[in-house]
């Protein structure tokens, strides 16, 4: 019942504690396959699920299940890995990076170049690690930063709404 | 005022004006709401293409919970003025952000309204749902706009209608004033013109014709219909005209037939038909002609008091003849009505006449009786063509009129000498019902006194004949008594002539006048002796009797009543005396024929009563006088083909001669009383009589002659002697019955013993013995008749002659 669910994400929006900030996240997360176009060879089929992966520890418990169970983006179904290890990202088109991995951010970074893979974190220094979209909290509203050139690097585009709602950031390395 | 008592112009016009403004208002009212309805369809496909956009712009404001950014794209709703309010909803259903941005929020609903557009409240409400490729739902979008623009176009439209169907108003206004000059004019006119027709009769208007339409048609047909109008009209009104023309002429007509119808006498019918004609017809001379079929002439008879100087300068007085030849008076004379309406134009004398006495036209009618044409009515005025054809008609019918007056006026002449005829018929036939009456009285009286006379008679004749013992007085006045028998029979003879019936079949015997002069100066003595000397009036009597006159055939007791009539009247023409000659001669002329005068030296007579004198019933003596006298004499003298003349004078005196044609004749048979001297034979004689006295009488007379005679009081008893004889083988030799007896009378009598015995003869003897020989009325079986009172002399006479004959046979 999806209205007894969005009532549940009211609720969880309105008591701002570390878990509903997560919901949320989660919920971007979720939205972010419909703002971005990945290229076809992303994918191995038509069919083939739009895979969310997040990268360390999972802050999201198992809510980020909840949350894409059913939806489907563009006719795709939706799946959530969670992946220890960078190596392991190969099947994954977006890619959340936990704050347990934030010493080796850089190091995963570099190991997702070149890869159409839509790098999202709400670690500090995203942005200049070459992430693509950055969750930063302020005035208690997670606000998007986003790297418009390092997606493009990735060949991946992003929705010009997405960009107009974030801010923009990059473009010195 | 309803819409049918408009002038046909407003009619036109509110036709026209209501039509186009009724087209034009469905056109405009479709055409609004096409438009309207296409504006709504606009409009919300102008809302949803802005909901559309903004949902689209605000999916990542919405995905990413960005509502600064949500706000900021529904601000862009600013430009679209209509948009009054706008809201975007979250997922949950949240009003996430709002426009404008100030205002409270109650111009969005608190709950969330189901998709789609609707107008409600005033308003125009999209509630469009936001995604982002059509995937997940992030929200609602929820944009009301108003109607403004919706009610500026229909303000717009409004006004544009008002402007075309004004537009169009005014030019269908100037439209129907030109149609009403092409349609209603027209019709106007039509109804002005009958309207003029109507009200002033004016039938000579006429309505111009313009086109072909059925309008000009109808004025065409309207103008031929007034055009035959006129035409009756006139017609109408010459025909009213001729008519009462008629009228006058027929109550002229009448009006003279009545003046005519008045009178009875031709000349007053001419006068007042000719004065009438002046006074009304004003002709200048009328004149009425009558024909005379013999001479061919016309002769004047009754001229206008206008027209007697024209007639005396024509020499047409009354009385004076005019020729027929061969002008319009002959056709006339042959039942035709002559119009010469230029008289001098016409070659004939009579015309030529008629035109140098000044009068210039003519008109001959016929006056015909039955078609026969008795007369002309001439009528003639100075003008000429001056009788149009209906006063030649009138005159037709006039002279008709005139000729059925003149017609009746001989009718009515004919009826009253037919009355008169009549009248004295009448009278004659009351007279002598009088007479027929008085006469069976006469006949009962005279049949009564015979038989009572009857042995009178008988005895003193056969004690005359029979005595010879009688003294020379006794004698004497047996012959006196039998003198005064004679007397008395004589009377009751003279008594039954009086009313014997006139047959005309009589038989004719020869008369001697010289015999039948003292008879009847006899039977007079009385009036022209005895009477008038009772008064000391002497009239002196002459007689001059022709000695040997000639016999001539006729039926002497008729002449003898008649020369006693004339002396009768001779008498009474001399109340103071006179004298009374009767003269007999032999008449100078050829066939020689003998007269009888009775001459008077009396009154005389004027002419009138000469001429008629001889008719029935004309009398000069008053209560005294039948009338008939003179009549019988005439009736006689015709019956024996014989002539009257009169001749008298006032004062000089009356000869009356009867005039009688002598024929060659036997002499009269020789005298009966020859059988007086005959053998006298003894015969067996039945009496047969109702009355004792006669019975008596005769059988004491025929037994002083010798016979056997067996008496039988009555009829039935005379037949039951008769039979027992018969049977006694002891007949009767003959038998003498009376007539006149009570249940069985003569003729039955003598019927039943002629039927016993046919060779027996029956005497009759009878008080109307006169009366059967003059009447041929003896039955069959009657042998003999004699009256009573019976002579001796006779009955021996008879019996010789009846039984000569029978005593022969046995």
């Amino acid at each position: 019942m999806p209205w007894a669910w969005l009532l549940g994400l009211g609720l969880c929006f309105h008591c701002a504690a570390a878990t509903p900030e997560y919901e949320l996240k989660a919920v971007f997360l979720f939205r972010f396959a419909e703002f971005v176009e990945w290229p076809p060879q992303a994918f191995a089929d038509a069919q083939a699920p739009l895979t969310i992966c997040v990268l360390g520890d999972d802050p999201f418990g198992g809510y980020l299940d909840d949350t894409v169970r059913g939806e489907k983006v563009n006719e795709r179904p939706l799946a959530v890995r969670r992946l220890r290890d960078v190596d392991s990202v190969s099947a994954c088109h977006i890619v959340f990076i936990s704050s347990s991995e934030h010493e080796q951010m850089r190091r995963d970074l570099a190991a997702l170049k070149g890869r159409s893979i839509l790098t999202v974190s709400d670690n500090d220094g995203f942005d200049r690690a070459g992430g693509m979209i950055g969750l930063a909290l302020a005035d208690n509203k997670i606000r998007l930063q986003v790297n418009p050139d390092a997606a493009k690097a990735a060949d991946l585009k992003l929705s010009s709404k997405l960009l107009v709602t974030a801010t923009i950031v990059g473009g010195e390395n | 005022m309803s819409f049918r008592d408009l002038p046909i112009r407003r009619k036109l016009m509110s036709v026209l004006l209501a039509v186009s403004a009724l087209m034009l208002l469905i056109t405009c009212t479709t055409f609004i709401v096409y438009e309207l309805l296409t504006f709504r369809q606009g409009m919300v496909k102008n809302v949803a293409t802005l909901g559309q956009v903004i949902a689209a712009n605000s999916t990542a404001a919405l995905a990413f919970d960005n509502a600064a950014d949500a706000a900021e794209v529904l601000d862009a709703l600013r430009a679209e003025p209509h948009v009054v309010a706008a809201g975007l909803y979250d997922r949950a259903g949240h009003l996430f952000a709002r426009f404008p941005a100030q205002a409270g929020a109650d111009g969005l609903p608190a709950e969330l309204e189901a998709d789609g557009y609707r107008f409600e409240r005033g308003r125009l409400v999209a509630v469009i749902p936001v995604t982002q490729h059509g995937n997940q739902r992030l929200g609602t979008l929820h944009i009301e706009t108003d109607l403004d623009a919706l009610y500026a176009r229909l303000r717009l439209y409004g006004e544009i209608t008002a402007a075309v169907i004004a537009l169009s108003l005014l030019l269908a206004f100037v439209l129907s004033r030109f149609l009403q000059q092409q349609i209603a004019h027209p019709i106007l006119r039509l109804a002005q013109a009958a309207k003029s027709v109507s009200e002033d009769g004016d039938y000579s208007v006429r309505v111009e014709t313009l086109g072909r339409d059925e309008v000009s048609q109808l004025t065409g047909a309207f103008n031929q219909m007034l055009a035959q109008i006129q035409q009756q009209h006139r017609e109408l009104t010459d025909n009213a005209a001729r008519v009462r023309e008629q009228l006058d002429r027929l109550n002229l007509l009448h009006r003279i037939t009545r003046a005519i119808g008045e009178r009875q006498d031709l000349p007053s019918i001419f006068q007042v038909l000719i004065r009438s004609l002046e006074d009304s017809l004003a002709i200048d001379f009328g004149c009425i002609c009558l024909h005379d079929a013999g001479e061919q002439l016309l002769s004047v008879t009754s001229i206008g008091a206008r027209g007697v100087p024209t007639a005396t300068a024509l020499g047409m007085t009354s009385g004076a003849k005019i020729a027929i030849d061969g002008n319009g008076l002959a056709d006339c004379l042959r039942g035709n009505l002559v119009y010469e309406p230029e008289i001098a134009a016409v070659s004939f004398p009579f015309p030529q006449r008629l035109a140098a006495a000044g009068l210039g036209s003519v008109v001959f009618a016929p006056l015909a009786v039955e078609s026969k044409v008795f007369g002309v009515l001439i009528a003639s005025r100075r003008a000429q063509q001056g009788f149009s054809s209906v006063d030649c008609e009138f005159l037709r019918q006039l002279s008709e009129h005139a000729g059925l007056a003149a017609h009746q006026a001989q009718l009515y002449g004919a009826l009253q000498q037919a009355y008169d005829d009549l009248r004295q018929t009448q009278q004659a036939i009351l007279q002598q019902e009088r007479l027929r009456v008085l006469g069976q009285m006469a006949s009962g009286i005279a049949h009564d006194i015979n038989n009572a006379i009857s042995p009178v008679a008988l005895y003193t004749e056969s004690l005359l004949e029979k005595e010879t013992g009688l003294s020379a007085n006794a004698r004497r006045q047996l012959e006196t008594i039998q003198r005064a028998v004679d007397d008395v029979a004589q009377t009751v003879l003279r008594m039954r002539e009086f009313y014997r019936h006139r047959d005309t079949d009589l038989t004719l015997a020869p008369v001697k006048l010289n015999q039948l002069v003292p008879q009847v100066i006899d039977l007079t003595r009385a009036r022209w002796y005895d009477i008038p000397q009772q008064r000391g009036v002497v009239i002196e009597l002459r007689t001059e009797l022709a000695p040997g006159l000639p016999a001539f055939m006729g039926v002497e007791s008729e002449i003898r009543e008649a020369l006693t009539n004339l002396v009768f009247n001779a008498v009474d023409a001399m109340p103071d005396g006179g004298t009374l000659s009767i003269r007999t001669g032999l008449a100078a002329d050829a066939p020689s024929r003998v007269y009888v005068d009775v001459i008077d030296s009396g009154v005389g007579m004027d002419a009138d009563t000469q001429r008629r004198c001889l008719e029935p019933f004309f009398t000069t003596k008053g209560e005294r006088g039948t009338g008939l006298g003179l009549s019988m004499v005439y009736g006689m003298v015709k019956r024996h083909s014989a002539d009257i003349e009169v001749e008298s004078a006032p004062g000089r005196g009356t000869r009356m001669r009867l005039l009688f044609l002598v024929m060659p004749q036997v002499d009269a048979s020789p005298e009966a009383g020859a059988a007086a001297a005959g053998p006298r034979q003894r015969l067996r004689i039945l009496v047969i009589d109702d009355d004792p006295l006669v019975i008596n009488s005769l059988r004491d007379t025929l037994q002083g002659d010798g016979h056997a005679v067996t008496a039988a009081d009555g009829g039935q008893n005379g037949i039951d002697e008769f039979l027992a004889a018969q049977r006694r083988g002891q007949d009767f030799s003959v038998v003498i019955t009376d007539l006149g007896m009570p249940y069985v009378d003569g003729r039955k009598v003598a019927a039943a013993i002629k039927a016993a015995s046919r060779e027996t003869p029956i005497i009759m003897l009878t008080g109307w013995g006169q009366r059967l020989v003059a009447d041929r009325d003896v039955p069959a079986e009657v042998d003999k008749v004699l009256n009573k009172p019976p002579k001796l002399q006779a009955l021996r006479e008879a019996l010789v002659e009846c039984c000569a004959s029978s005593g022969a046979k046995r």
